[in-house]
């Protein structure tokens, strides 16, 4: 009898808190929609605030947070949490469904038509990729309107020594970080048939010339302040990466995941990451279960995209395919936000829902790896760059 | 013959495998139940009891807790109730449903005819099916669901011939049992890129250089083009009139011919002597005797046999469908415009990547659209420029009847149609309508919808069994049948 | 062939039975054929941890059920012209590329080196594909085990790898109005390909006492001039043969007189054999064609080895990457002892000989204690047509089971 008032009251209480929303909260209605509490006409500094709710809040590292609410000032995520009190006079958006950190496309041409791949020479350490941004560049569009907030400028792999990527983001025209890391072709499409090399030989007797008298980019990535991108194709390439990287102490990542089901030993022992190539319809199958072999063995993994040349929604179906295959959901949405930015170094900033993070935040109708949820709203640093009602 | 078939099962409950003592007719009165090719498949394919949770008889149409008998290859009884035949193997699940067809597909389909640019229109891609390459991507299409598909050839030509439902099993190596509806559709196309081929060539500073060989077609060639299929249709629909006239024509000779012979029986001796007569005359005047030919004269000739213009008569006459592939928007209005004088035709717009602007006039006239969501980067193509993921789900809200299917250029893709599916549902198509495009709807498109597309009695047992609702999020496949025999089994 | 006389004898008086021990890989035989001069009746080798640790008499009574018993063994056959390296192996920019490995351009993933394993080759020289006048450096590498470079070397560095003939000058072309690749400044003829050779090694020797006139590959031609790795050249027909010796014999006379010479694929080398015996040139020989005709037309018979055996020429046999029946490296030796070849000289002709030419005989080539426990198992005699291989073992793993 005791327990059942207490029960009833309990109810009372939160029927009565159900019942008094926030002003401008929509009441049972599906879908985005942002409100101001009328306080905050009167309070200007708290209008720098937004709350962000959702039914599950996935953090980036793998873990998730249900009914979580994520506090941004000026574009920059304050607080995480469950019950979290939200400033008066706050903005909030109140989201019936996921929210995640914006994904992040490793290696991607958007917005650098085609001046990543400079065939007059092969070894050029010192070219930087983003001084081929075009930060208005409507392929930018397009892969904000698939969720990615961030991508990876990469000098192509066609060159020996490319230069250094860029990460930025798809809108406002942020470079995140400028020199991220330093672009060594290492698999056959930097051998050419009529200019040097035209043989792994020639290739690695350069590189080995390159990084044994190392100057500029080639000392900082000899020195392990600069993060190496190393890409490879097939099996051989992969272990050939591995040797050299080892010789001259490199660390960073590798480019090319198709044939690691069979060397996934040595890619852990080597500590590198992977960064997974772009998947398309039709792919055999051996490709997804890679990925899935080196998150289980756990290698750090993220996903290429390739575009403008591939679909940007390519990057979340190779996320699916690979789940399909045995990829856990959870490395999943880690390999395309908070992984991801690990990798290009930018983790601090990027990919992650976590305090002192960019408040680059998509709003999903469900589970960003199911490629059935759809996207509501995209935000980069706090402003609403993509969604249906602004 | 199907609902007897199982009113025999539902009173027996267990297989018949011996029959001739009895005798047919004492069993059925005028026919017999259950034939000796039905028999031999009730003796091969293993005996089902599926349990489900939720079973989705069409996609709106949900029962619950109920109980599926699937027997010789058939749903043969569905009721909440139903107790394990000897012999026959019980299977729980959350969820049974139809399993999935690719509407667009060249899953097993011979890479030569699938190349070939100068197809005509009676040649049938079921003569053209490789049953003995490829068994592992039919395996994986097994695996994610898809069991059927309509196959169709020569993707590059402007007729593609004669399409094919087939069942996508591995263990049917034999035409005969994999091939469900041999002439399910003409396939033709209007305005795709022609592919002449890479070529080498040298450039202003002297250097070879890879040039792709497609080529976008010129805008007054696929006007031209629209016109011959146009006059195609024409020239079957008159084909088709020159067969009944014949028809008409050589009944009225045969009749004319009897009345003839009637009257000449009845007038034998006046007959024979203006005969004799005749040929006395001819002898005098010492000329040959010409028996009078009048009646095989005036028979009516046949019209020239060709396969061709009967498949395009079938086509005009609607008797299967005209799947056309057209992209842009120009193409897609004149086709319609050019076709509407063929009352009879059932046009099918395969691809319309720009079908947009037309949404109205192909709701009004039902015209479906299979949509082929694909992942095309900016290198796509001419006719893909405006190809946008969101099309399925925007012409379905504008009431166009809408297909998903995976284009017909790769065997590979068909394996990926679930995933295309829920992309297209991630980016607006209504999740109900997807799963009525993979199954219902595909299927009665393409006249198959007597026997797959629903789970319903006296269908093809071609289930999926699912721990969720079908392309819902999270959803996995715990087994599925094809044509009744448990080809996937996930569960551990 | 004193040495050959001795051994006979210790074989056939010295060995006694011998206990067989538990821990290790043993293999017995009818007969064993050790390449190092024994033939042992009713045989065993026993090997532990990867080498040869006891070979003898196998003692008497019944076989064991599961022991291993095959009709012969011959040592792990060594091939010294693998060629199943690509184009990409070899650094066409430049005609002479001496500063490069075709070890570092290897797919160890490849499933050559498998069949060649399983057709009795478990020992192989790589070279660098032969586009170029000199390619870079060779390798000698077992053909099984641990996918990388560590697991699988015998000798990195083995061989300096050229190539005179056709191939070098085959690609090129001349400069027509502008020069647009390096093909156009490469050698187009014989001619042209031979002044490639003398140029460099002349490059090298002024280097050799001038450091201002250094460039690259300049030691590893060095090292090849002092006799400190042999040069491989390929020389298929007698033109390219004698160029080669004729190279050589000119270096001698500028005081490089250590120059040591391989020819690979000499299938003209029976017409030179005073050239090749006066300069003490080894040979590798191709693959047999049935009608004799090889590259560049070079005439080639059954009874060339068995020739050059007899004037003394240190041979060798290969299979050019072939390993299916009835062209593998048995079935080589088996066509060379029906041109005449003995038994004795098929055998070393594929094991001991290439072992030897290449200097890489203290590992592999013969069966004796202390070297590695590669053996090949046949069902019959060894090379004879009748006969084929049925087991590898590879440092004492049994990679293709006879059971």
């Amino acid at each position: 009898m005791m327990f059942n008032t207490i029960l009833a009251a309990f109810l009372a209480v939160s029927a009565g808190l159900t019942a008094t929303p926030q002003p401008g909260t929509p009441s049972g209605s599906e879908g985005v929609k942002a409100g101001v509490s009328p306080a905050s006409k009167a309070v200007s500094d708290a209008a720098a605030f937004t709350a962000f709710k959702a039914k599950i809040v996935y953090l980036g590292n793998g873990t998730s947070l249900e009914n979580g609410v994520v506090l941004v000032q000026d574009g920059i995520i304050v607080k995480v949490g469950k019950d979290l009190e939200i400033p008066a006079g706050a903005g909030i958006v109140d989201h019936d469904g996921a929210l995640s950190a914006g994904l992040i496309a490793l290696h991607s041409n958007d917005g650098a038509g085609g001046e990543l791949n400079d065939t007059t020479r092969t070894v050029m350490p010192d070219a930087e990729a983003r001084f081929a941004f075009d930060p208005k560049h409507p392929e930018l569009r397009e892969a904000l309107e698939a969720g990615i907030t961030s991508i990876v400028l990469c000098p192509s792999s066609s060159r020996l020594i490319g230069g250094q990527t860029a990460v930025v983001k798809t809108s406002g025209g942020v470079i995140v970080k400028p020199n991220a890391q330093l672009s060594l072709g290492l698999s056959s499409a930097a051998l050419s048939y009529n200019e040097f090399p035209t043989s792994y030989s020639g290739a690695l007797g350069e590189l080995n010339a390159q990084f044994s008298d190392p100057k500029g980019a080639v000392s900082r990535a000899v020195a392990g302040s600069l993060p190496v991108l190393m890409d490879v194709n097939d099996r051989a390439e992969t272990m050939r990466a591995i040797a050299f990287a080892k010789k001259y102490k490199l660390r960073g990542a590798m480019y090319g995941s198709y044939w690691a089901e069979d060397v996934v030993v040595a890619i852990k022992e080597s500590g590198f990451d992977v960064i997974c190539t772009p998947f398309d319809v039709g792919d055999n199958q051996r490709g997804a279960r890679s990925v899935a072999a080196l998150a289980a063995a756990g290698v750090r993994i993220g996903f290429g995209l390739d575009s403008p040349a591939r679909h940007p929604a390519s990057l979340r179906f190779g996320a699916a395919m690979c789940v399909r295959q045995g990829l856990a959901a959870d490395s999943a949405r880690k390999a395309l936000t908070g992984d991801a930015a690990d990798i290009v170094g930018a983790g601090n900033r990027i990919g992650k829902i976590a305090r002192g993070s960019d408040a680059d935040i998509v709003l999903w109708s469900g589970d960003p790896v199911a490629l059935s949820s759809s996207i509501k709203a995209v935000y980069i640093e706090g402003k609403q760059v993509f969604g249906g009602s602004k | 013959m199907r609902p007897q078939a199982t009113i025999l099962a539902l009173a027996s409950l267990a297989c018949v495998t011996h029959l001739p003592t009895l005798g047919w007719a004492s069993l059925a009165g005028t026919t017999p139940l259950v034939t000796e090719d039905e028999d031999q498949a009730c003796a091969e394919l293993p005996t089902y009891v599926l349990r489900a949770e939720k079973l989705v008889v069409r996609p709106g149409k949900v029962l619950e807790n109920v109980s599926v008998l699937v027997r010789g290859g058939e749903i043969v009884l569905i009721s909440p109730e139903i107790p394990l035949p000897e012999g026959a193997t019980e299977i729980k699940g959350k969820v049974v449903c139809a399993s999935f067809m690719d509407p667009w597909s060249a899953l097993g389909v011979d890479s030569n005819v699938l190349n070939d640019k100068s197809l005509n229109e009676e040649a049938r891609v079921s003569d053209a099916l490789n049953l003995y390459s490829g068994d592992f991507l039919r395996q994986q299409a097994l695996e994610a669901g898809v069991t059927t598909a309509r196959l169709q050839g020569g993707y590059r030509g402007s007729t593609g011939g004669l399409g094919a439902v087939v069942r996508l099993d591995p263990e049917l190596d034999d035409p005969s049992t994999a091939v469900l509806l041999s002439d399910a559709n003409l396939g033709m196309s209007v305005g795709l890129t022609v592919d002449s081929g890479a070529r080498l060539v040298r450039g202003a500073d002297g250097s070879l250089q890879f040039l792709s060989g497609d080529e976008p077609v010129d805008v007054f060639d696929r006007v031209s083009a629209i016109d011959k299929l146009i006059s195609k249709l024409e020239s079957g629909a008159a084909y088709r009139q020159a067969e009944l006239e014949y028809a008409h024509k050589l009944d009225e000779w045969n009749k004319e011919i009897a009345e003839q012979t009637k009257k000449l029986e009845g007038d034998y001796k006046k007959a024979k002597k203006s005969r004799d007569k005749d040929v006395k005359e001819a002898e005098e005047k010492g000329k040959e005797f010409k028996e009078k030919k009048y009646k095989e004269s005036r028979k009516p000739k046949q019209p020239k046999q060709d396969d061709g213009k009967a498949a395009l008569a079938s086509v005009a006459e609607g008797e299967i469908p005209l799947v056309v592939e057209v992209h842009r928007s120009s193409e897609i209005r004149n086709l319609l415009e050019r076709t509407k004088s063929f009352g009879r035709l059932r046009l099918v717009i395969a691809g319309g990547s720009e079908a947009l602007s037309s949404a109205k006039e192909l709701a009004e006239r039902e015209i479906p659209v299979i949509v082929w969501p694909a992942l095309r980067g900016n290198s796509a193509q001419d006719e893909f420029a405006s190809d946008d993921l969101s099309l399925a789900g925007v012409l379905a809200a504008r009431g166009v009847p809408i297909l998903l299917g995976t284009g017909g250029r790769g065997e590979d893709a068909t394996r990926d149609l679930p995933l295309l599916a829920q992309m297209a549902i991630g980016h607006g198509l209504d999740p109900e309508v997807a799963l009525r495009a993979l199954t219902v709807d595909a299927a009665r498109t393409f006249d198959m919808a007597g026997s797959i597309g629903t789970v319903e009695l006296g269908k093809d047992a071609d289930l999926l069994v699912l721990d969720g609702m079908p392309l819902m999020p999270g959803t996995n496949i715990e087994h599925v049948f094809c044509g009744g025999r448990l080809a996937v089994s996930n569960k551990n | 062939m004193l040495f050959t006389v001795l051994s006979l004898a210790l074989g056939s008086g010295g060995l006694a039975a011998m206990p067989v021990p538990a821990e290790a890989t043993t293999v017995f035989a009818d007969r064993i054929y050790t390449a190092a001069g024994d033939v042992i009746e009713n045989g065993m080798v026993v090997i532990t941890d990867g080498k040869i640790s006891a070979i003898g008499v196998a003692p008497n009574g019944e076989r064991k059920e599961g022991e291993l018993h095959v009709a012969a063994i011959t040592p792990g056959m060594v091939d010294l012209s693998s060629r199943n390296t690509n184009m990409q192996t070899v650094e066409e920019t430049t005609e002479v590329s001496a500063q490069y490995h075709v070890a570092d351009s290897l797919d160890l993933f490849d499933r050559s080196w498998g069949r060649q394993l399983k057709s009795g080759v478990t020992t192989v020289v790589a070279n660098p594909y032969d586009n170029n006048c000199i390619g870079g450096f060779s390798i000698a590498l077992k053909t099984g085990g641990e996918p990388s470079l560590e697991a699988r070397t015998v000798k990195a560095d083995v061989a300096l790898r050229g190539s005179f003939g056709s191939q070098p000058s085959g690609k090129n072309h001349p400069a027509r109005r502008r020069p647009t690749d390096f093909y156009s400044r490469r050698p187009t003829t014989r001619m042209g390909v031979e002044w490639v050779w003398r140029k460099s090694m002349y490059d090298a020797l002024y280097a050799e006492g001038n450091k201002d006139r250094a460039f690259d590959g300049v030691e590893q031609l060095l090292a090849a001039l002092n006799g400190e790795v042999p040069v491989f050249a390929q020389a298929w027909a007698t033109q390219d043969i004698r160029t080669a010796v004729f190279l050589k014999e000119e270096m001698a006379k500028e005081g490089k007189t250590k120059m040591r010479l391989i020819i690979d694929a000499g299938a003209e080398a029976w017409r030179e054999l005073d050239f090749l015996t006066r300069t003490g040139t080894a040979v590798v020989l191709p693959p047999f064609a049935s009608d004799g005709r090889t590259f560049d037309n070079a005439f080639y018979a059954r009874d060339c080895a068995a020739k050059l055996h007899g004037a003394g020429v240190p041979i060798a046999l290969s299979a050019h990457n072939d390993s299916s029946p009835g062209h593998s490296l048995g079935d080589q030796a088996a066509f060379a002892r029906s041109g005449g070849l003995s038994f004795d000289a098929a055998l070393e002709a594929v094991t001991i000989s290439p072992a030897r030419i290449m200097g890489i005989d203290r590992r592999v080539g013969s069966i004796e204690v202390g070297k590695d426990g590669d053996l090949v198992l046949w069902n019959g005699t060894p090379f004879e047509l009748t006969s084929s291989v049925v087991g590898v073992v590879l440092e004492g793993e049994l990679v293709v089971d006879p059971r």
